[in-house]
């Protein structure tokens, strides 16, 4: 019997409508013509020119990895899921590689470890900062919607042009440069 | 020839024509590129794998390469023959973008860029498919201005086609701030002079005390000395002296007091007004940006700091220097050796000033963003109550309001425990330094040197002058922090009015309907389209109806014909003139509108309806209810036209409130009425009764009816059929079914449905 007070959720259920899973083995991924990702489900057709985009990007950056095309039968070329990898480790090594470098080329972020300078000319925020990259400087209006919050304790800012830069612990810059920052993003 | 563009950030965005680029000639050369068949390289800021680096792509006249310079070794993407591309184009990801071309059914990555880049590149997409469409290749298109950066001195804009900060010779916040002033001028010389009156009445009683002490309690040794009754006479007269000053000086406290809260107070209301006004232009789009909590405290909190700036400049800055300069003067005057002592404590007080709003200040930051967040918050909770109560998920909003509130608690406790600290310590080192003069000036009397009373007036002095001190070395300070505030106070009335009513817009007095959109391209990110080259044609006096799957644009269209957005491409005339060219308040005061999701503001039923015209009699609002079909069921209220209403609506079911917004528009006798799903939640029976209505009124005026119901649209002159932003049909109910396309198929699906229904 249900303990009371107790809500018991019948999830799979709602899985029998949901999305569908891919699996090792329902799915075959390899590398097709002009080095592509081709993806073969089970039952289903092959699907050429598959790109994978991650759900939880912030959360969960490694799972619920959502397998996509372009459906170029379509008059408006629009965008289509495949079906959707829970865990990407229990793939093939190979298969592994193709989906995170489809990933990689899916975002483009730069990671700040450390902030050297911020100035204020005219509104505008200068900023130079190092980056897993390399030292880079960029320009970001001083607004509040150029600056969110990414996660529990990260940010994201937002250049003049979106480019996209990301702190994604606070909490991980030295002292000094998180009070140089929060003295100019404080909210 | 090269076009180079600014170097303010990054990579150099870099266009070469007609010669192949340095790094990349070899390879070029034997992927079967020459300089004559270069029609264009363009150079991109990351490789495929989105490491930064010098990419070219080359687009020759027959084919495409993507080259990284100084490595030939590491392969290139291509050459792709032209003719072998169905199509290009500039592909969005995620802070970076791929420039595509489609081969065999396929798109094939070709080069990646950085979102800095994306406007070039989409340039680039747009150029290359004129090459492969046979079409005439204008090089001007491609190093055409930029909308992102300054056009003279290259700056980043703070947004697209923005005026450029620094070209614009825009003055710093203190410098507006001041402007802000300028109407109460006569007010604040008038200060100013009492100011100076109210420093020399400040420096009277420590001088009046010297004398009292040196000739009337302990004479000096070598003066000649007073009769008994000539002492209290003096005596009583520098008492008086003393009661003067200080009852004088107590007026113009007064009088300061009253005059810079009159002016604070009128520049902090004129403010809110300005900010309030400003917020209502500002376009919708600005709402989707920012939060209702964070503007809200604007208005509200950092205004204030606006009256802080008045009593700053007047009772701080100002007030403190002049009394620096006249105690410092009167203590050098007395003795100088002893002023000099004087001074000894400043160091230590600058120096802790200075850690103060280094440390502490910043965390004033802090109470900021809780109480912004706070608010945020609390207004997101109160208007969704009924959602928290229907997942019953008070406890999870109870706790998360405990630790927002727990957020300001801490971020105020941070704040006040540091300044209960830093206070106290600052008063001890105060102290330290009278104690020095203590010593030093009792030998000096004890000497007789200097007289005790001397001595006094020096302790009198010194007693007012490391306040002034402290609070000037806070000053500088405290314009950073009023600098933030102003900072997010301008910011609101800085921001671009996305929509801007040319100078010479046209009034609009009379308008005919006749409505055309002329290859209309729009979407609320630049570069993610909602519609794509719209054109249509709306007669004057047509009933015209829109169908489309939800998400397809069709509330787009309409946000763009009520100009709450600007299309990016193309036109929108209203009886041939161009929207933009018209007055805002005019065009919209034709137009009547009918949201999807009706709005009701807290107020009667019968102001609700008669928002749109204040004034309009009883009678005119008892019709348009009627022909809403609202009016019975709003008679048989207990306050029938008089119910008030709930925040949004309250106390109304969904068929209910949308009559009523019918009602509303209905009562504007608008030249064009927008109707958008706006009977969406209204039983079949009152849509019918609604829609005869409407067959009578809409006789002579344009109406633009989006409907999910198609059979509230049969009787349409026109129906349009939206998909994925594009017009895919077009044409009369019969003509669409005839044709058997989209329409159709949506009308046999509903007619299957009300079967159901029937059965
Ligand atoms: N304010 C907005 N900001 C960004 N995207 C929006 C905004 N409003 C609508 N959209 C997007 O534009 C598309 C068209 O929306 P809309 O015109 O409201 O569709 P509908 O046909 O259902 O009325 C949708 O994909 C929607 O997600
Ligand atoms: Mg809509």
């Amino acid at each position: 019997m249900q303990a009371p007070g107790v809500q018991v959720y019948d999830d799979a259920r709602l899985g029998q409508v949901g999305v569908r899973l891919l699996t090792p083995e329902n799915t075959n991924l390899f590398e097709g013509s002009f080095s592509l990702m081709h993806c073969a489900v089970q039952g289903d057709t092959l699907y050429r020119g598959v790109y994978a985009v991650v759900l939880f990007p912030v959360s969960q950056p490694d799972r619920f990895i959502s397998l996509r095309y372009t459906d170029t039968n379509d008059r408006n070329e629009k965008e289509r899921e495949i079906g959707i990898i829970d865990d990407l480790k229990v793939f093939s090594q190979e298969a592994q590689d193709m989906v995170r470098k489809s990933m990689a080329k899916h975002y483009f972020e730069r990671r700040i470890i450390r902030i050297h300078k911020i100035e204020n000319r005219f509104g505008l925020l200068f900023f130079k900062v190092e980056t897993t990259r390399g030292k880079l400087d960029f320009v970001m209006p001083w607004r509040g919607d150029r600056a969110e919050d990414y996660g529990s304790s990260g940010k994201v800012l937002l250049d003049a042009f979106d480019n996209r830069y990301i702190i994604p612990d606070l909490s991980e810059l030295p002292e000094a440069d998180r009070d140089l920052l929060a003295s100019f993003i404080y909210w | 020839m090269t076009i180079m563009t600014s170097k303010e950030q990054g990579i150099p965005a870099v266009l070469c024509f007609r010669r192949i680029p340095d790094g990349v000639r070899e390879q070029a050369f034997s992927l079967g590129f020459s300089d004559q068949a270069l029609l264009f390289a363009v150079r991109s800021d990351l490789d495929l794998a989105g490491e930064p680096a010098e990419v070219w792509t080359l687009v020759a006249e027959d084919r495409i390469a993507a080259l990284k310079a100084g490595e030939p070794r590491e392969s290139p993407v291509g050459p792709f023959l032209l003719k072998d591309i169905q199509k290009v184009r500039s592909y969005q990801k995620v802070g970076s973008a791929f420039l595509q071309v489609k081969m065999d059914g396929l798109y094939v990555d070709v080069a990646r860029f950085s979102n800095a880049e994306r406007e070039l590149f989409g340039r680039v997409a747009r150029h290359i498919q004129r090459r492969i469409e046979g079409q005439p290749l204008p090089e001007s298109a491609l190093s055409a201005q930029s909308d992102m950066r300054c056009e003279q001195c290259g700056l980043p804009l703070p947004g697209r086609k923005a005026q450029c900060p620094r070209c614009r010779g825009g003055r710093g916040i203190f410098a507006r701030t001041l402007g802000l002033m300028r109407p109460y001028w006569p007010s604040i010389l008038l200060l100013f002079l009492v100011m100076i009156a109210g420093v020399c009445l400040d420096l009277l009683p420590p001088f009046l005390q010297k004398t009292m002490v040196d000739r009337v309690l302990k004479p000096e040794p070598g003066a000649e000395p007073l009769s008994g009754a000539e002492s209290v006479r003096i005596l009583l007269m520098i008492l008086l002296g003393l009661v003067v000053a200080s009852g004088g000086r107590c007026l113009l406290n007064i009088f300061i007091g009253r005059t810079t809260s009159v002016i604070g107070t009128r520049i902090t209301k004129e403010l809110r007004e300005k900010l309030q006004a400003k917020l209502m232009s500002l376009a919708v789009e600005y709402y989707n940006r920012h939060s209702v909590g964070s503007l809200m405290s604007r208005v509200l909190w950092d205004v204030d700091y606006f009256q802080g700036f008045v009593t700053q400049v007047a009772q701080g800055f100002m007030l403190n220097m002049m009394l620096v300069l006249g105690i410092g003067s009167m203590l050098f005057f007395m003795n100088w050796k002893l002023a000099l002592l004087v001074l000894l404590p400043i160091p230590f007080v600058v120096v802790g000033t200075t850690f103060f709003w280094r440390h502490i200040y910043p965390r004033y930051y802090k109470v900021w963003d809780s109480q912004s967040k706070t608010a945020q918050l609390l207004s997101g909770l109160l208007s969704g109550i009924r959602l928290v109560k229907a997942f019953s998920q008070e406890d999870r909003e109870r706790r998360r309001f405990g630790a927002t509130a727990g957020y300001l608690q801490e971020s105020r406790r941070s704040l006040e425990t540091s300044v209960a600290t830093f206070n106290p310590i600052m008063g001890f080192v105060f102290g330290l330094g009278g104690l020095i003069i203590w010593y030093a000036g009792g030998r000096e009397v004890l000497q007789d040197k200097i007289t005790l009373g001397t001595l006094m007036a020096f302790f009198g002095y010194m007693g007012m002058f490391y306040g002034p001190i402290s609070a000037l070395s806070m000053f500088s300070n405290w314009v950073t922090g009023f600098l933030s505030a102003g900072q997010r106070v301008f910011e609101v009335l800085d921001a671009t009015v996305v929509v801007v009513e040319t100078k010479d817009a046209r009034p609009v007095s009379h308008m005919e309907g006749r409505i055309e959109f002329r290859n209309v391209t729009f979407g609320y990110d630049p570069y993610a389209p909602v519609l794509k080259n719209v054109s249509l044609t709306i007669e004057p006096g047509q009933f015209i109806g829109i169908v489309g799957k939800s998400g397809s644009g069709k509330t787009t269209l309409v946000n763009l014909l009520c100009r709450f957005y600007d299309p990016l491409e193309g036109k929108i005339l209203v009886d041939g003139v161009d929207v933009r060219e018209m007055k805002q308040q005019d065009l919209r005061r034709q137009m009547a509108l009918v949201l999807q999701e009706p709005f009701l503001f807290r107020a009667s039923i019968a102001e609700n309806i008669a928002y749109g015209r204040p004034d309009a009699s009883p009678l005119a609002i008892l019709n348009a209810a009627r022909a809403a079909n609202a009016h019975d069921f709003i008679a048989r209220r207990p306050l029938a036209y008089d119910t008030k209403l709930g925040e949004q609506g309250a106390g109304l079911s969904g068929g209910e409130r949308q009559r009523i917004s019918i009602a509303r528009a209905l009562l504007c006798d608008p030249k064009i009425l927008i109707l958008d799903e706006a009977t969406s939640s209204v039983d079949t029976e009152s849509e019918q009764e609604i829609q005869k209505a409407l067959t009578t009124l809409c006789r002579g005026r344009t109406t633009i009816a989006i409907a999910h119901r198609l059979s509230t649209l049969k009787n349409a002159d026109h129906i349009f059929v939206i998909d994925e932003g594009r017009v895919i049909e077009a044409g009369t109910h019969e003509q669409l079914l005839e044709k058997q396309g989209v329409y159709y198929k949506l009308v046999k699906i509903q007619t299957e449905l009300t079967r159901l229904e029937v059965q």
